[in-house]
């Protein structure tokens, strides 16, 4: 994978010692690769693709190889956390909500007027 | 607090609409009483040079003609004249004008005194607590320092060129809002987008330019040693956790702030701009403060 931007190597260095970073057009692809291989897990029900890595693996074989070979590993590191991260989040928030409205369900039977 | 200002508005709208149809029947009964008086001065007019003619007794009593034109020739004028009292449709509409123009001078006077105690509060005592002193270079190689901010308003952001999802998201709206507020003001000099590098190491100026030109060619793109990038992250209350040694080909991630620094000519900390703003709101807060800072006669580089 020598011919990538930011594959290991000396072809990524700058003239001047610093390290040229992915442009537009390899950030995209990039995304691009991250998203199909995201889609494919939602199909399968993986959340955790670092955890549940063989298994994702088999099922998105095609999608995983796309997405590693159009990011660096750090990038592939990070969205996979990120996915797990945002889910957590995302549960976390409807989880309150839920709590929240509850509670004011509740209060409202006991004759609490929110005005 | 906004509801009885609706309230209150809601009220003077309603007496606005009672006054206004009070005026145009005002008119009305206004518009024949002057027309009486202007008959009056036509037949004066008319009657001058048969007065002068004639003897001195006759120009006396001209006078008294004149005089009794001004007074209300009959009790129904009088009456009218009297049953309107000192009002009138002009003291109705200087009325109405003053409160609308005073309620709309206090809205906007409020909404920048709320901006300026934003900055002011940001001034701190003495030695600011965001931004302060630094050096770095630019991409030219030559010297940048906190100086260089100075004399404008200056947007900060803090980023790596190999950051993987959010730095190339926020530097697509810093982008737009340069547009924005270039086409705002008309002016290329009074606002200066700057993007340090947190991760010297990788972000060389060859680098930085190859990357920032993708975005916006107005950024202006510094960096440093390890140290002196680690002094302007702690300056700006940064969170920096670039490694110190990497070897050569390593790959990494660099954990930072991602907010923008709107610092104003005095290098003085104004307000965050975050992930939430968008372009449009973002460059909104931003005219605001370079409006207010060019209302107060404020000095600003022209170079």
């Amino acid at each position: 994978m020598g011919w990538l931007p930011w594959s290991s190597g000396e072809s990524n260095k700058a003239s001047d010692g610093g390290r040229i970073a992915p442009d537009r057009g390899s950030r995209k692809r990039c995304w691009d690769g991250r998203d199909l291989f995201f889609a494919c897990l939602d199909r399968n029900d993986i959340l955790d693709a670092i955890k549940d890595d063989k298994e994702a693996r088999r099922k998105c074989a095609k999608e995983v190889e796309e997405f590693e070979a159009a990011c660096s590993s750090t990038w592939v590191k990070y969205f996979k956390e990120k996915r797990v991260m945002e889910y957590n989040r995302d549960q976390t928030i409807a989880r309150i909500k839920k709590e929240d409205a509850a509670t004011v369900q509740e209060l409202k039977s006991q004759g609490w007027n929110s005005k | 607090m906004s509801s009885s200002l609706r309230m209150a508005s809601g009220l003077l709208g309603q007496a606005t609409r009672t006054l206004l149809a009070a005026e145009s029947r005002q008119s009305t009964r206004i518009l024949p009483l002057r027309n009486t008086r202007s008959q009056c001065r036509a037949y004066a007019q008319a009657q001058r040079p048969r007065i002068q003619s004639a003897q001195g007794m006759l120009s006396r009593k001209s006078f008294s003609v004149t005089a009794s034109c001004a007074r209300a020739k009959t009790m129904g004028q009088l009456k009218q004249r009297n049953s309107t009292g000192p009002f009138s449709w002009k003291a109705a509409t200087l009325f109405v004008l003053t409160g609308a123009g005073m309620m709309i001078y206090f809205r906007v006077e409020k909404a920048r005194l709320e901006r300026k105690r934003i900055a002011e509060m940001s001034k701190g005592v003495g030695k600011p607590k965001v931004g302060g002193p630094f050096t770095l270079k630019d991409l030219d190689g030559k010297e940048f320092t906190a100086e260089d901010l100075k004399g404008k308003y200056s947007f900060v952001y803090f980023g790596f060129t190999h950051c993987p999802d959010i730095c190339p998201d926020e530097l697509d709206k810093m982008a737009e809002i340069i547009d924005k507020v270039k086409e705002a003001t008309q002016d290329d000099k009074v606002f200066l987008p700057v993007f340090i590098t947190c991760d010297p190491a990788r972000d060389t100026p060859e680098v930085l330019r190859a990357y920032l030109k993708e975005f916006h060619p107005g950024i202006v793109g510094l960096t440093g040693t390890y140290e002196q990038v680690k002094n302007v992250c702690r300056q700006y209350r940064v969170y920096f956790s670039t490694p110190r040694d990497v070897k050569p080909g390593e790959d990494y991630l660099v954990d930072h702030s991602i907010y923008f620094y709107l610092m104003d000519p005095d290098n003085d900390f104004v307000e965050c701009i975050g992930r939430q703003d968008t372009p449009e709101s973002a460059s909104k807060v931003i005219l605001e403060h370079i409006n207010d800072w060019k209302r107060e006669g404020k000095p600003l580089k022209v170079e």
